[in-house]
C-alpha cells in the first residue's frame, strides 16, 4: 500500500479538476472521498435543512394522528408522520457523515435548530387547523415534494441518492394516504366538501413558495445554481414549480375544486402556466422562524428534546451500567 | 447539553437478511448509545415494509473501509480469461465432436437440487 | 370449542366474550392512542420511528378484536373505538393515564421513564393473557391471539431493553425508573384484572383466571427487577379504581374527546 500516496500529493487544483471529472462522468462521490469545501458545505446545509424540515413537518401533521377519524385512519396517518420521521433519520444521518470532519454530530443539528442557525422549510411554519390539511398535507405538500425530490434521485452525492431512492419509494405511499383522504371527502358530504377548498385556499401560497423563489434576486439567495453545478440537482426551482402544476391542477380541478388564483391559466405557446406570485416578502419572514407557527413548533421541538436529555445522559457509554 | 449527550449518539451500521437463502445486505446506519438498542432500532427504521430474517448490527469503528486511495488497488486489467469459463469455450466445440454435451455453469449448478 | 358468533349464543357465553373481548379492544386502543401522542417526542429520532411501529401494532391489534365484535353484531368496529363514552370503556386505568403533564402539542412534559415502565407493564401482562388466549374456546378470538402473539416478540423485546437499561445507570436514571415502577404498581392491578365477569368468563374456556395470569406475570416481573439488582415491591393495586368495572379517571374522558374529534363532527359520514 505505500505506493497509494498518489492522490494526496495532488495539488488541491488537480484534486479538485480530478473531482470534477468524476462529477461530470456521472461516478457517485463517497463521504471518505476528497471534496472541494464547497461541495461539502453545499451538501451539509442542503442535506441537514431536508433532514430537519422532515422532523419539523412531523409536527402540523402530528396533530391530526390522535384525532384521526377512523381505526384506518388513525393507522394510515401514524405510518405516514413515522415515515416523516424515518426519513428525517436517513438524512440526518447522511448530513451527519459529512460534518464528521468538523467534530459536529446531532446534537450540533438539533441546537443550530434551536438557535435558528439551521433552518427547517418554509411549508411547515404553517397551520393545520382542519382534518382537511392532514389530508392536503399529505396530498398535495408531499406531492409537492416528490417533485423535488425526485429531481435529486441521481445527485452526484452518493450517499444522498440512495436515503432519496428510499424516501421516494414511500413517498408513493404517501401521496395516496392523502389522496385517499382527500378523495373521500371530496366524494362526502357539503361539509366535508367544504374542508378540502378551505385547506386548499390555506395552502395555496404555501404550494407555490414551496419550491423556492424563481432567481436569487427576488428573496436575495438561492442556492440553486451551486447545487446545479455539481450536478446535485437537474432542475431550477421554477421548473419544478411548472411541473408541479402540469402534474397536479388537473386533478385539483377534477375533484370539483376552485383553484384559488382566478388568473392562473396555461399558456400554450410558452407551454408555462402564468399565475400569481406569492408573497416573497412573507417567504422571507417565514424561513426567518417568523411564520405564523415557527416559535411554536420549535418550542415543541426543543421542549421534547430537553425534556428527554436525561435519557441521553443516562445511556452514554461513558456511563458504566451497574 | 454536555458531552455526555452527545455520546448518546453512537454509530451502527445495520445489516439484513431478507430471506433464510439470501445473504445478508447493508441497510443504512443509526444512531445509538450501544448495541442493545441499535439491535432494538434496526428493523423498524429501515425495514418496516419487506419481510427481514436476521439482521446484524456493526459499530461503524469497527469497520475498516478502503479509502478513496485504496479504492484503486481494486482496478485490474481484463485478461483474465484463464479464471473463469470464458477461457475455455472452446472445449465445447471439441466436446460437440465427440457426441458430449458440454458441462457449463448452468449444467453444473442444477445437479444440486432435486427437481431434476 | 365455540367456532361462530352462533356457538356462542348457544352456549350461553355472550355477555362473557363480549366482556373480555371489550377488555382487549379498549385496553389495545387506549395504549396505542397513548402511544400515538408521543409520537415525534421521543428521546432519539430512531426511537420515535420504533415506538411508532409498537403503536401502530398495537392499534391493529384492537382493530381485529373491535372486528370480532362487530362479527357478534355488537356494533361496528369503528363506532366501538370512536362513539362509546367514558363510562362504557372497559379499559385499565394505567393505560388511559396521561404521559405527563402538558397536552401533545403544547407543553408536553412527558416521562420516558414512565412510558418505558407503563409500557413494560402492559406489554407483559398482554404477552400473559395472549399465551391463554391461544387456548381459547372461542376459536375466533384463539386465532386472533396467535396473530398477535407473532409481534408481541418484538414490543417485549424492545420495552425489556429500555427498562432494563434505564433501570442499571445508576442516580436520576434509575431513581426515575423506579419512582415510575411505584407509580405504575398503583394501578397495574388493573391490566390484570378481569373484571366483575370474570368467572363466566373462565368458566366458558375463554381464558384462564386472573390468579393464574397475575402470578406468572409477578413471575416475570420480579426476574427483571432481579436481573437489574433492584429490590420493588410487587404488589399490583387498583387505587384508582378497576377499569374492566367501568370505573375511570378524567384522563380518559379528555382522550375519548381528542380521538373522537373529527369522528364526532359527522359519524355517519365517510371520512
Amino acid at each position: 500500500m505505500t505506493t497509494m500516496t498518489a492522490f494526496e500529493r495532488l495539488s488541491d487544483e488537480e484534486k479538485h479538476n480530478h473531482f470534477m471529472q468524476r462529477i461530470e462522468a456521472g461516478e457517485k462521490i463517497e463521504a471518505e472521498d476528497w471534496m472541494p469545501e464547497e461541495y461539502r458545505m453545499t451538501l451539509i446545509k442542503l442535506i441537514s435543512m431536508h433532514g430537519i424540515s422532515e422532523i419539523m413537518g412531523a409536527l402540523p401533521e402530528k396533530e391530526w394522528v390522535p384525532k384521526a377519524p377512523t381505526l384506518r385512519r388513525k393507522l394510515g396517518i401514524m405510518a405516514k408522520v413515522q415515515d416523516e420521521m424515518g426519513h428525517g433519520q436517513l438524512l440526518l444521518r447522511v448530513a451527519e457523515d459529512l460534518m464528521k470532519p468538523y467534530g459536529r454530530n446531532r446534537e450540533d443539528i438539533m441546537q443550530d435548530l434551536f438557535t435558528g442557525r439551521l433552518k427547517f422549510h418554509n411549508v411547515f411554519h404553517m397551520p393545520a387547523p382542519t382534518w382537511g390539511d392532514a389530508g392536503l398535507i399529505g396530498w398535495l405538500v408531499d406531492g409537492a415534494a416528490i417533485i423535488t425530490q425526485t429531481n435529486m434521485l441521481k445527485a452526484s452525492y452518493g450517499p444522498y441518492a440512495r436515503a432519496l431512492q428510499r424516501i421516494c419509494a414511500e413517498e408513493v405511499f404517501h401521496a395516496q394516504h392523502g389522496e385517499a383522504i382527500i378523495m373521500a371527502l371530496a366524494e362526502g358530504t357539503d361539509e366535508q366538501k367544504a374542508l378540502v377548498q378551505d385547506s386548499l385556499n390555506r395552502w395555496w401560497e404555501s404550494l407555490l413558495m414551496f419550491f423556492g423563489p424563481a432567481a436569487a434576486d427576488t428573496t436575495g439567495s438561492s442556492k440553486q445554481d451551486t447545487t446545479i453545478k455539481y450536478k446535485i440537482r437537474t432542475k431550477t426551482n421554477e421548473q419544478l414549480r411548472q411541473d408541479f402544476f402540469t402534474k397536479y391542477i388537473p386533478r385539483v380541478l377534477s375533484l370539483g375544486l376552485e383553484l384559488p388564483d382566478p388568473t392562473m391559466r396555461y399558456d400554450e405557446e410558452k407551454g408555462l402556466w402564468i399565475y400569481k406570485q406569492p408573497d416573497w416578502n412573507e417567504f422571507k419572514e417565514i424561513v426567518r422562524n417568523n411564520g405564523p407557527k415557527s416559535k411554536e413548533r420549535l418550542r415543541l421541538r426543543q421542549l421534547s428534546y430537553e425534556n428527554n436529555a436525561w435519557v441521553r445522559e443516562a445511556l452514554s457509554p461513558s456511563n458504566e451500567a451497574i | 447539553m454536555g458531552d455526555k449527550g452527545r455520546e448518546f449518539y453512537q454509530e451502527f451500521e445495520v445489516f439484513s437478511k431478507r430471506t433464510f437463502k439470501s445473504p445478508f445486505q447493508h441497510q443504512f446506519s443509526l444512531l445509538a448509545p450501544n448495541h442493545e438498542l441499535a439491535v432494538v432500532m434496526a428493523q423498524e427504521n429501515f425495514m418496516r415494509r419487506e419481510p427481514v430474517v436476521d439482521i446484524w448490527v456493526v459499530k461503524r469503528s469497527d469497520i475498516r473501509m478502503f479509502n478513496q486511495e485504496e479504492r484503486e488497488a481494486l482496478q485490474r486489467l481484463d485478461n483474465k480469461e484463464y479464471r473463469n469459463t470464458k477461457g475455455y469455450g472452446y472445449l465445447k466445440k471439441k466436446w460437440r465432436d465427440k457426441e458430449q454435451g458440454m458441462l457449463d455453469e448452468k449444467e453444473i449448478l442444477s445437479w444440486g437440487g432435486d427437481d431434476k | 370449542m365455540m367456532k361462530t358468533p352462533e356457538d356462542v349464543r348457544a352456549q350461553g357465553h355472550e355477555k362473557a366474550l363480549k366482556e373480555l373481548l371489550l377488555q382487549l379492544a379498549d385496553d389495545d386502543f387506549i395504549v396505542a392512542y397513548r402511544g400515538s401522542e408521543w409520537l415525534g417526542l421521543a428521546p432519539h429520532i430512531e426511537e420515535d420511528v420504533a415506538f411508532s411501529s409498537i403503536s401502530q401494532d398495537t392499534m391493529g391489534h384492537a382493530t381485529m378484536y373491535y372486528q370480532l365484535l362487530e362479527d357478534l353484531g355488537l356494533g361496528v368496529a369503528n363506532d366501538l373505538a370512536h362513539a362509546r363514552k367514558p363510562e362504557e370503556r372497559r379499559n385499565a386505568i394505567l393505560l388511559e393515564e396521561v404521559n405527563g403533564p402538558g397536552h401533545y402539542l403544547e407543553e408536553p412534559r412527558y416521562d420516558w421513564a414512565f412510558a418505558v415502565v407503563r409500557h413494560y407493564f402492559y406489554t407483559q401482562a398482554k404477552k400473559i393473557r395472549i399465551d391463554s388466549l391461544q387456548a381459547s374456546s372461542y376459536e375466533p378470538l384463539s386465532h386472533v391471539a396467535i396473530k398477535v402473539n407473532t409481534e408481541l416478540y418484538y414490543h417485549l423485546m424492545h420495552w425489556k431493553t429500555w427498562f432494563k437499561q434505564l433501570m442499571t445507570i445508576p442516580g436520576e436514571a434509575r431513581e426515575r425508573m423506579l419512582s415510575a415502577v411505584s407509580r405504575s404498581m398503583e394501578d397495574a392491578g388493573g391490566i390484570l384484572a378481569l373484571g366483575p365477569h370474570e368467572k363466566k368468563m373462565t368458566e366458558a374456556g375463554l381464558i384462564e383466571g386472573e390468579e393464574f395470569l397475575k402470578k406468572r406475570w409477578l413471575h416475570e416481573v420480579e426476574a427483571m427487577c432481579d436481573d437489574c439488582g433492584v429490590q420493588v415491591t410487587l404488589e399490583p393495586m387498583m387505587k384508582r379504581g378497576n377499569g374492566r368495572a367501568l370505573e375511570h379517571t378524567e384522563d380518559l374522558t379528555d382522550a375519548i374527546k381528542t380521538l373522537s374529534a373529527v369522528y364526532r363532527q359527522d359519524p355517519a359520514a365517510i371520512w
